[in-house]
């Protein structure tokens, strides 16, 4: 019975935390799969994005409010500056916190402890400068709800999380699949080594792999900031969850780290109809140890080199 | 009271300007050797964390005495008042020790603070012992007024107070029949929902109970934004036509955008937690608009009184006034009520006494002890955002008449 009350509130609600996650996803899954490192630091590339695309519109828009195209466009233009945010420091985190290790051939651990040092540095930074109150970014569309999906309301911030995602999860499922640089990717994947000895830069493809997830990233913060504001501490949970979300799919799978994502964020929405919000995480991360007991790679479990 | 220190940010200049000002003032009035002197000392904290709150009410305490030396507020009185500052850091094990202090000065006839609770508790058993009044402006814990104290007396609500009155004022006032009440999880929010609950059901009105934690997004919890959305599905299909939020500002903003797009169109209600601009700037004018908060804590109004308060304040503080500040005026302005009647036969015990039957209309409200030392009659105003502003509607008890 409360199964099936708010079933398809609930199911939208679920798509929309899901396309997030995924977005983010991605970025812990790609890094993962050429350098079997989680860059826990990743939480900030997405809270970088938040912030780029807040100051870029209000720099390029100020308080100027926007309708029709005007608003896709604003939308479009607040993507773009979150997806430049994020590329640019996941590029830096790669200079700065995991290629000086790497020449080194430091430990694993040590890479470990340098992400989440990288992680402290940027978050403290950018509380200290933009204040610890959140920041709004104006959003230029209706916050009452836009139609409805049997019977289910449907808000225009889920409809705009939807397009942008399903339009960046195929152009990274294509790059990945069909581009020098995916083949790239996925040869180094499969055998570092080997690949360079083949003639792949290994350095070039490590950095735009970084550069990639840091795109995607931080198009999630500026999304994910259109509702809730950027702040600070912005990264923290849809980050972890994100995380989740990739060990859900497999980690290391780019097709995985989407389904995951829309995975977890069903999971945690669906049950919502039956017990009470102190629970979601409960259920959330219930369902994560059943799924990884009978499937320990996660469900669709395999390696970026062989996927896609 | 329970305010995050992130509330309390402190101008570092007016601190500083602050301290320096102190020492001047504690030593003044005592030339008058024919008069008697009496010495009103001030508890609270004047430096740490929450150093802004103490100077809040400390400037308030001290400005009282300056005006009643001066004839202005009580006429010409046949003694002088003193002040002194006590520092207690707001920290119950720094309390004592400032309350010992206190209680060696053969001068000080009654103290207005201690300002914290927990401050309060500690030091309450060694004034009862001398029969030395405290009244404080902003220890809210329900318990202190349970520790059979006497000489205990605060002008502000406790924390027991807000949460009914905001059950009176949505079944009295908005006429609501089923409310849908959401705490945040922490201490304050839990205690202060459950409060209104518990009243809201005597008065007839459905109530559905959940708790969703503070996110991290606001530094309140470990919750996430993402849960409010699936919180507000179970709002809308619940049929409440109000929503009692329980916690600060930025949760209950990102809550307000979730139901309202949700498809929620009844009433929104929190606490003194959210009244703050900010709640107003994130979750939207067009959002916000129309939400009811609440708070033991009154704006000063236009009155004349209020102004001249206000300047005075702003003259001698360097600072406009804050939260309690008002309240600290009241509770000083109330013992020099009583000192006024006792003239130059004060004593701590016939102080004590004297407060347990004054009646004092003061700038937030007319001062009146229960025998336990809480304020008489509910004093929580509402207040609702209109256009963007939050504007104070006026005491609950009065509106629901």
């Amino acid at each position: 019975m409360c199964f099936t009350q708010n079933f398809w509130s609930l199911l939208i609600s679920g798509l929309a935390d899901g396309f997030l996650y995924a977005l983010i996803a991605l970025g812990y899954t790609l890094v993962y799969g050429v350098l079997q490192l989680i860059n826990f630091a990743h939480s900030e590339v997405f809270m970088s994005g938040g912030f780029a695309g807040y100051f870029v519109l209000q720099a390029t828009l100020g308080s100027h409010t926007t309708s029709g195209w005007g608003s896709v466009g604003y939308v479009a233009l607040g993507i773009a500056a979150g997806a430049a945010g994020g590329g640019v420091v996941a590029f830096l985190l790669e200079r700065v916190a995991y290629r000086p290790l790497r020449r080194r051939k430091a430990p694993r651990l040590a890479f470990l402890i340098s992400a989440i040092g990288a992680s402290y540095f940027l978050y403290n930074i950018a509380g200290k400068e933009f204040g610890h109150n959140a920041l709004e970014i104006p959003a230029p569309f209706t916050n009452l709800p836009w139609f409805s999906i049997f019977g289910a309301p449907v808000q225009a911030y889920y409809v705009v999380i939807a397009i942008a995602a399903i339009s960046m999860l195929l152009l990274v499922d294509r790059v990945v699949s069909s581009t020098k640089l995916g083949k790239g990717i996925r040869a180094v994947a499969q055998d570092a080594e080997t690949a360079s000895l083949m003639g792949v830069n290994i350095n070039r493809i490590i950095s735009q792999t970084f550069v990639l997830g840091g795109l995607l990233g931080g198009a999630a913060g500026f999304l994910f900031g259109l509702n809730a504001g950027v702040v600070y501490t912005m990264g923290f949970t849809p980050a972890l969850k994100a995380f989740t979300a990739a060990v859900l799919g497999g980690i290391g799978n780019v097709r995985g780290a989407m389904l995951g994502g829309l995975v977890l964020g069903i999971a945690e929405n669906l049950p919502m109809g039956c017990v009470q919000t102190a629970w979601r995480d409960v259920i959330a991360y219930g369902i994560l140890a059943i799924v990884l007991l009978f499937r320990p790679t996660g469900i669709l479990g395999e390696r970026l080199g062989r996927a896609a | 009271m329970h305010l995050t220190t992130k509330r309390l940010g402190v101008p570092f200049a007016a601190a500083v300007l602050g301290l320096a000002s102190f020492g001047g003032a504690a030593t003044a009035a005592t030339h008058h050797a024919a008069t008697k002197t009496y010495t009103i000392a001030y508890e609270g904290p004047l430096s740490g964390g929450n150093q802004q709150l103490g100077l809040n009410m400390a400037y308030s305490v001290q400005l009282a005495i300056q005006q009643a030396n001066a004839g202005k507020t009580f006429g010409k009185l046949p003694f002088k008042l003193a002040y002194k500052a006590a520092d207690d850091q707001g920290s119950a094990t720094q309390s004592p020790t400032t309350a010992q202090s206190l209680i060696g000065d053969k001068s000080v006839i009654a103290v207005v603070g201690p300002a914290f609770s927990g401050a309060t508790k500690a030091a309450e058993p060694l004034y009862h012992a001398a029969h030395l009044a405290t009244v404080s402006p902003s220890a809210t814990l329900p318990a202190l007024a349970d520790s059979g104290w006497n000489n205990f007396f605060r002008v502000v609500a406790d924390d027991d107070a807000q949460g009914p009155a905001d059950a009176l004022y949505a079944a009295k006032k908005l006429h609501v029949k089923s409310v849908f009440a959401v705490d945040d999880a922490s201490a304050y929010a839990v205690g202060l929902v459950d409060a209104f609950a518990k009243r809201a059901k005597q008065l007839g009105i459905k109530v559905t109970h959940q708790e969703a934690p503070g996110t991290t997004q606001c530094q309140a919890g470990n919750g996430n934004v993402q849960q409010y959305g699936a919180l507000a599905t179970d709002i809308v299909s619940s049929k409440a036509n109000a929503v009692f939020y329980g916690g600060y500002y930025c949760d209950f903003a990102l809550l307000a955008k979730a139901v309202r797009a949700a498809g929620f169109t009844g009433y929104l209600m929190s606490d003194d937690g959210s009244l703050d601009p900010h709640y107003v700037a994130q979750a939207g004018a067009a959002i916000a608009d129309g939400t009811y908060l609440s708070c033991a804590c009154t704006n000063l109004g236009n009155t004349p009184a209020a102004k001249a308060f206000s300047t005075g304040f702003r003259k001698l503080a360097g600072f406009p006034v804050g939260t309690y500040s008002a309240e600290a005026y009241d509770a000083t302005n109330t013992v020099i009520a009583v000192l006024k009647k006792l003239g130059a036969r004060a004593t701590r015990p016939a102080v004590v006494a004297g407060l347990h039957k004054v009646i004092y209309t003061g700038l937030t409200k007319v001062v009146h002890f229960q025998p336990d030392g809480n304020i008489a009659g509910s004093s929580v105003y509402e207040y609702q955002v209109k256009g963007g502003k939050i504007v104070e509607l006026g005491m609950v008890s009065k509106l629901v008449k």
